[in-house]
C-alpha cells in the first residue's frame, strides 16, 4: 500500500473541462470517496488514476512514483468495476490468478494467494465456478478478490455497489469497509450515492462540474458545507432565498424576518437542516426563530417523518421529526409553529 | 387467494402456448420447404448422376452405379492439383481476411462515432457490386498495362510490370474483397457484446495489450472468429467468377472446373462427382478446424 498524490489534474475534451485542477492527497491506508452527481468528473478522475485516460495536465504520484503517463498495466492499481468486468471464460480461481500470472509468480505461490484472496471475501470453495454461475453479490466479491490478490498500491472502486439490490448493498458496504481497514488499503471510491459515501469513507471529496467543491470528513461536509452546492448535495436542506439586511437578520423574498448568524450583508440563501428544526402546536419560547405555518405535506419514512410546512406564499420549510411513540405528528392542513436557533442556519452569499 | 390466481393463470396460459406453437410452425414452414426442395432435391439428383457412367463419343449419360468418376478425380494429378490450389487459396484468403478484418471489426465495434452506421455501410459496400463486375474492374487495375503497373512504371518505381493478373495473388485479393465484409460483420457483432471494462480489467491487472488480446479478447471473440472464418472459407472454396476472370485460363480452382465439366464437356456424372468432392472437402475442413480451435481454447 502506498499514498496517492494527485496534483492539479486536468482533463479537457476540446473546450469542455471534464476535470479541472483537481488536487487530492490520500494517505496510506485511507479510504477516500469521490462524491458527486453524474457528469461531475469523479469517474474521469478515477480513470486517470487507473491510467485509462491520459490527463491533459497535472500529475498522479503513487507511493512517491510519478505514474502520470504510465500505462495501466505498469501501475499496480487494483480496480473494481461497476460491471465487475470478470473474465466470463475463466473460472473464479483463474480470474483471481490472472494478475498474479502477469506478475510471473510461481504456480504454488499463485495457488496460495488465490486461496487467500478468496478466503478474504468468503468465497473459499468457489474457485472452480464460472462467473455466470454466481450471484451478483458473489461476482462483486470475486472482482474485489481479483483486485486485492495483486496486492495493489491503491484500490480503486468505480461505483462498485450500484448493481446490487438495496439490502445487499448495505451489507457489502460494511464488508468492504472492514476489509479495507483490516488490510490498511489505500482506497479511492467513486459514487453518486451519498449514504454509501458517508458509511464508508474516512474523508470525502464533493465534486461538481469537474472541480472539487469541498474535501472533508462526514461531519465537515454536513455541519460546515463550503457552499450551497455541498449543502444541497450532502444531506437535505431547506433553502430560503433572500438577503442579509443587517448582521444577524435575514429577510426572505417571501417577507419573513429570520434571525441568523454569519454571512455578509447582501443577497444569499439561508440553509437549514430539516432535523434541526423543531415543530410544535404552540409558539417556541427561548429559540431565536419561532414562526407559525401550515402543514402542506407529510411523508412517513419509517424512522422519521418528513413534514413540509408553508411559512409564506414563497417560503416552504422541511422538518424531520423522529418517529417516537410520544412524538408530535401533525397532519396536513394543521396549524403549527416551527422554531430553530440562529446558529442552526447557514448563510451562503451569492 | 394467490392459489386461485395461479390456477387461473395456468389455465389461460395453456391454450395460448399451443397457439404459439402453431404460429411457430407457420413461420418456419415456408423456409423449411423451400430449403428442402431447392437444396436437397438437386443434390440427391446430382449424387445419383455422379454414380452414372458417361459415353464420351455420344456425350450421353449411361445409368449405372459405379465409383469410377470419383476414382478418376483422385487418380488424375490435373484434378487433385486443382483441389490443392483451391484449398490453398481458400486457406490463405481466410487467414489474410481474419488478420485484416479483426482490427477493422474492433474499431467499428468500439467506436462511439455517430457515423458508425455509415462506417458499416462502407464495409458492406463491396457487396453492392456483383462479383463479375468487380473482377472486370480488378482486371483493368492489375493488367500489365493496368492502373497499378502503369502508375508504378510511370513513377519509375519499377521497370518491368509486376505480374499480378492471372496469378494466385490476384485471385486471393479478389476473393478477400468479397469475403472481408462477411468477416468484419461476424467479428464486429461479437466484439460489440464484449464489455469494454473486461479489457480494462486485464490492463489494470498488469496485462500489456498483446497479452490482453491473447488471454481475454481473442477467446471471447472466438464465436465471431469461427463464424467469420467459416463464411470466408466456404465462400473462397466455392468462388467461381473471381478465379475464372482473375486467375486466367491456366489457373484451376474447383468451382470453375465443375462448371466447365457440366457445360463444355456435358459430362454430368463427372461434374457431379467433382461438385460432391468440393462440398465434402469444404465441410470436412470447416468442421475439423472448428473442433481444433474450440479444443485449443478449452485447454
Amino acid at each position: 500500500m502506498a499514498r496517492l498524490d494527485i496534483d492539479t489534474l486536468t482533463k479537457r475534451y476540446g473546450d469542455f473541462h471534464a476535470v479541472r485542477d483537481v488536487s487530492l492527497q490520500v494517505a496510506d491506508g485511507e479510504f477516500l470517496v469521490l462524491l458527486g452527481p453524474s457528469g461531475c468528473g469523479k469517474t474521469t478522475t478515477l480513470r486517470m488514476v487507473a491510467g485509462f485516460i491520459e490527463p491533459t495536465g497535472g500529475s498522479v504520484r503513487l507511493g512517491g512514483r510519478d505514474v502520470t503517463i504510465l500505462p495501466p498495466w505498469k501501475r499496480n492499481a487494483g480496480m473494481v468495476f461497476q460491471s465487475y468486468a470478470l473474465f466470463p471464460h475463466l473460472t473464479v480461481a483463474q480470474n483471481v490468478a490472472f494478475g498474479l500470472e502477469m506478475r510471473k509468480l510461481g504456480k504454488t505461490e499463485i495457488g496460495k494467494r488465490v486461496e487467500e484472496a478468496l478466503a478474504l471475501v468468503r468465497l473459499s470453495g468457489f474457485g472452480g465456478r464460472l462467473p455466470r454461475q454466481l450471484s451478483g453479490g458473489q461476482q462483486q466479491r470475486v472482482a474485489l478478490a481479483r483486485a486485492l490478490a495483486i496486492r495493489p498500491d491503491v484500490l480503486l472502486l468505480d461505483e462498485p455497489l450500484s448493481n446490487l439490490d438495496a439490502k445487499l448493498r448495505q451489507e457489502v458496504r460494511v464488508e468492504i469497509r472492514e476489509l479495507q481497514q483490516k488490510l490498511g488499503l489505500t482506497t479511492v471510491m467513486v459514487t453518486h450515492d451519498q449514504e454509501e459515501a458517508l458509511t464508508m469513507a474516512d474523508r470525502l471529496v464533493v465534486m461538481s462540474e469537474g472541480a472539487v467543491r469541498q474535501i472533508g470528513t462526514q461531519r465537515d461536509l454536513y455541519e460546515r458545507p463550503a457552499d450551497r452546492f455541498v449543502a444541497d448535495f450532502v444531506g437535505r436542506s431547506t433553502f430560503f432565498e433572500g438577503m442579509v439586511e443587517a448582521p444577524g437578520r435575514f429577510r426572505t423574498d417571501g417577507g419573513l424576518a429570520l434571525a441568523c448568524s454569519g454571512g455578509a450583508q447582501g443577497r444569499g440563501s439561508l440553509a437549514l437542516r430539516p432535523e434541526r428544526v423543531g415543530i410544535a402546536q404552540t409558539p417556541w419560547i427561548g429559540l431565536d426563530n419561532s414562526l407559525p405555518g401550515t402543514v402542506e405535506f407529510v411523508s412517513y419514512l419509517g424512522a422519521l417523518i418528513d413534514i413540509h410546512v408553508r411559512l409564506s406564499p414563497r417560503d416552504r420549510l422541511i422538518v424531520h421529526v423522529a418517529n417516537r411513540e410520544d412524538g408530535f405528528a401533525p397532519e396536513v392542513g394543521q396549524a403549527v409553529h416551527v422554531g430553530w436557533p440562529a446558529s442552526a442556519g447557514q448563510i451562503f452569499n451569492e | 387467494m394467490s392459489e386461485t390466481v395461479a390456477i387461473r393463470g395456468s389455465a389461460v396460459a395453456a391454450p395460448r402456448r399451443r397457439g404459439e406453437g402453431l404460429t411457430a410452425t407457420t413461420l418456419i414452414g415456408p423456409a423449411t420447404v423451400f430449403v428442402a426442395v431447392s437444396l436437397f432435391a438437386p443434390l440427391s439428383i446430382l449424387l445419383r448422376y455422379s454414380l452414372n457412367d458417361f459415353d464420351k463419343a455420344t456425350k450421353t449419360m449411361i445409368a449405372a452405379v459405379t465409383p469410377a468418376n470419383y476414382i478418376r478425380f483422385f487418380t488424375d494429378a490435373y484434378y487433385t492439383s486443382a483441389l490443392a490450389t483451391t484449398i490453398e487459396v481458400a486457406l490463405l484468403s481466410t487467414i489474410v481476411c481474419l488478420v485484416l478484418g479483426f482490427p477493422l471489426a474492433y474499431v467499428v465495434a468500439r467506436t462511439q462515432s455517430r457515423f458508425k452506421n455509415l462506417l458499416i455501410m462502407a464495409i458492406v459496400l463491396p457487396l453492392f457490386v456483383g462479383n463479375a463486375v468487380r473482377a472486370a474492374g480488378w482486371m483493368v487495375i492489375f493488367g500489365n498495362k493496368g492502373f497499378v503497373n502503369a502508375g508504378l512504371m510511370g513513377l519509375g518505381v519499377i521497370e518491368k510490370p509486376l505480374e499480378i493478373m492471372f496469378t494466385e495473388k490476384a485471385v486471393i485479393i479478389g476473393i478477400i474483397a468479397v469475403t472481408l465484409p462477411f468477416m468484419v460483420l461476424s467479428l464486429q457483432s461479437v466484439i460489440e457484446g464484449i464489455d469494454r471494462a473486461v479489457e480494462e480489467a486485464a490492463f489494470s491487472l498488469g496485462a500489456p495489450p498483446l497479452t490482453m488480446f491473447r488471454r481475454v479478447l481473442w477467446p471471447l471473440a472466438l464465436p465471431g472468429v469461427l463464424a467469420g472464418t467459416i463464411l470466408t472459407f466456404i465462400l473462397a472454396m466455392n468462388a467461381y467468377a473471381t478465379p475464372y476472370l482473375l486467375g486466367g485460363p491456366l489457373f484451376k480452382m474447383m468451382a470453375p472446373l465443375v462448371y466447365n465439366t457440366f457445360t463444355q464437356q456435358s459430362n454430368w456424372p463427372f461434374g457431379g462427382a467433382i461438385a460432391f468432392i468440393l462440398m465434402a472437402v469444404t465441410l470436412t475442413l470447416t468442421v475439423a478446424a472448428n473442433l481444433l480451435i474450440q479444443r485449443r481454447t478449452k485447454r
